[in-house]
């Protein structure tokens, strides 16, 4: 406040005496007095030379921080935790043995419960396929002697037939007929003279 | 040489079963003189030992020891088990399924081939299709094992020339596969 108090005092000094010279100089001795004592003592000032980006120090790149994930504070669904990697706490650190006899009977005891029981539904499966496949089988030969049945009649009333119409002449065309088709009759024959 | 995990033991116990009925347990339980029988992890390779044997075993350095007792078989990368010829003997006193050949498919098979309707001479009753059986000769001696291809009663309606087992390991091995039979 002092450089304002100053010219105040200064102004009312000149105004008095009536020199327009006097005042003004009164007026910056007031100011350079205030300014020399109240300032602190600063060492010269330095031009400051800011580097050009080329510089290669500027070019060098700075090293990125790297944050941790507990730092970064994500939610827990964001994170990829592999299922192997989380270990339970409070469980024993490496191999669990099994040295003692009633161990390996409970682990073998098991293993041979599900082997029994695989093998046991694989001859389920294996009897009901079977039994199907008989079926087939059997329906396959009961169709099969059906046909031959039928194909028995057939030819039995054929015969019959025959026999009630009693007529070799009949028999004789139907031979002959069977014999001379129309394909062989139309061969062509060359003559020669 | 160490014993094995609950889940090693799991799969080992699984893939025997497949050859062997319910006297499996015969292999743990210990016999009447007190002497007891346990499976032993060296390498990859699974050994059945003399309980007392095992526990001499393990003075000498991991690295220097190649085998001790019957080798079962090993355990693969994936983790799965691989019986080996050497388990034979043990399967064959177990077995669920058998399987007799004649003379005529002896040879075949020890020289690696699969067992043909035509050589077979007896077959256990009721045997699913892919279950596993154990291979003997006329004389009750076994000669490998196998894998069913047809189930028994299949097996009677094929033609001679069709596979009825799919070898899996054959005495022969022992002259065939010497170089790597026992390598760890």
């Amino acid at each position: 406040m002092a450089p304002s108090k100053g010219p105040n005092v200064g102004g009312a000094k000149g105004l008095a005496k009536g020199g327009a010279k006097g005042g003004k100089s009164s007026l910056s001795s007031a100011s350079r007095v205030s300014k020399s004592k109240d300032a602190p003592k600063r060492p010269p000032a330095k031009e400051q030379k800011t580097k050009p980006r080329t510089v290669q120090e500027n070019l060098k790149k700075k090293k990125k921080r790297v944050y941790t994930e507990k730092e970064l504070d994500l939610p827990e669904l964001n994170q990829i935790t592999p299922v192997g990697v989380i270990k339970p706490k409070g469980k024993k650190k490496g191999k669990t043995f099994v040295d003692d006899a009633e161990g390996m009977m409970t682990i073998l005891a098991m293993v041979n419960a599900e082997k029994e029981g695989q093998i046991e539904s694989k001859m389920m499966k294996a009897r009901q396929l079977e039994e199907i496949r008989e079926a087939k089988r059997a329906e396959a030969e009961a169709r099969m002697k059906e046909r031959k049945n039928k194909f028995d009649d057939v030819k039995d009333s054929i015969r019959q037939k025959k026999k009630g119409k009693g007529d070799k002449a009949a028999e004789a065309t139907s031979i002959k007929d069977s014999i001379s088709k129309p394909g062989r009759s139309k061969k062509k024959t060359v003559a020669f003279a | 040489m160490r014993s094995l995990t609950e889940e090693e033991t799991r799969t080992l116990f699984t893939k025997l079963a497949s050859y062997t009925g319910r006297s499996l347990n015969a292999l743990i339980t210990p016999a009447e003189d007190g002497t007891q029988n346990v499976f032993r992890l060296q390498g990859s390779r699974v050994y059945y030992v003399n309980k007392e044997i095992a526990n001499l075993s393990v003075s000498f350095p991991r690295d220097v020891l190649l085998s001790v007792g019957t080798q079962i078989g090993k355990f693969t990368k994936t983790g799965k088990f691989r019986i080996n010829l050497t388990a034979l003997d043990l399967l064959a006193q177990h077995a669920r399924y058998k399987v007799w050949i004649k003379a005529n498919g002896v040879m075949p098979l020890l020289y690696g081939g699969s067992v043909l309707k035509a050589h077979v001479a007896r077959f256990s009753e009721d045997c699913p299709e892919n279950a596993g059986v154990v291979i003997y000769d006329s004389n009750d001696v076994p000669l490998g094992f196998g894998v069913t291809a047809r189930s028994s009663a299949q097996i009677a309606k094929l033609d001679p020339t069709s596979i009825a087992v799919h070898r899996q390991a054959d005495s022969g091995e022992y002259l065939r596969e010497e170089d790597t039979l026992f390598t760890t």
